[in-house]
């Protein structure tokens, strides 16, 4: 029964994450995708968002050193990372995506720095329990394992 | 909407009631690798047939080259290489597919830039799929 316990275990680091606002429904969203042709679409796709918003995060950190207070320049680069968060359903990182953007409206180049380094920790955050969740799931094996009692 | 043609709003009305359910061939136009990937899937769960172009040029050689046809284009508000908009405008002129724009915000602006150059549609991001049936 070892994998029934991952995959409880699995399952109620989902709902945490959910229920501390890191994921919204839009992740449901993504994980309904998943089926026989792509099991693993949900795993792909968060692996993309991580490969993309790491750079598009260091693309971000190069303009502020680069363009010191070219606010249009820094907000054109945060819309594109808000994007992929709407993707994936990374609601909290969005949220400070937001700030980030407001505080380019404001012309708050501190504040700016300030949520700057709020977005990359969320990111950071986020990426670890994803990868816990995901790992998680790749030890309980897949959904057919589950379904069928005693066949273990 | 106004400024939509006869054609354009009959093909909207035909797509409304569900004329042209499966076999919807799409073109997908938006920069987000991310985005297109959850895109590409849900319009195939949906039963259409996507193709997914990451910049608005790609996309115009496609139409025009005429290789493969379609039914509908979908693009993002916003790309490095061309403006939505312009990409709209474009596809508006050359040929007479229904477009409908994509993009993060909601802003009533946007959305009426859209409609002035002709979009048949509006979505927001993240886009769910019954959103996508209509």
């Amino acid at each position: 029964m070892e994998y029934a316990n991952l995959r409880r275990q699995a399952a109620s680091l989902k709902r945490s994450l959910f229920d501390q606002g890191y994921l919204d429904e839009q992740f449901c969203q993504v994980e309904d995708l998943q089926d026989e042709a792509s099991p693993n679409f949900a795993e792909e796709v968060v692996s993309l968002f991580f490969k993309d918003s790491a750079r598009l995060v260091t693309n971000i950190e190069q303009a502020m050193e680069k363009y010191p207070k070219d606010f249009n320049r820094w907000d054109a680069h945060m819309q594109q990372l808000r994007g992929s968060c709407f993707s994936i359903g990374a609601s909290k990182m969005n949220n400070e995506c937001t700030s980030f953007r407001n505080s380019c409206g404001e012309e708050n180049a501190e504040g700016c720095r300030r949520t700057f380094q709020k977005v990359k920790r969320e990111h950071a955050i986020l990426r670890q329990k994803l990868e816990s969740y995901f790992q998680l799931l790749r030890q309980a094996g897949p959904a057919r394992a589950a379904t069928r009692p005693g066949s273990m | 909407m106004a400024t939509m043609g006869g054609d354009r709003r009959q093909m909207m009305e035909d797509v409304a009631e569900d004329k042209f359910p499966e076999g919807l061939r799409i073109l997908v136009v938006d920069d987000d690798r991310v985005c297109l990937m959850v895109l590409e899937a849900l319009l195939r769960r949906c039963k259409y047939q996507p193709t997914t172009v990451m910049d608005a040029k790609t996309a115009l050689r496609m139409l025009m080259a005429g290789k493969q046809q379609f039914d509908l284009v979908i693009t993002d508000v916003r790309m490095p290489d061309m403006d939505g908009f312009k990409l709209l405008e474009l596809i508006r002129l050359e040929m007479d597919l229904p477009v409908i724009m994509l993009s993060v915000d909601c802003d009533k602006k946007v959305v009426m830039k859209g409609i002035e150059h002709g979009a048949s549609d509006f979505m927001v991001k993240p886009v769910r799929t019954h959103e996508l049936k209509n």
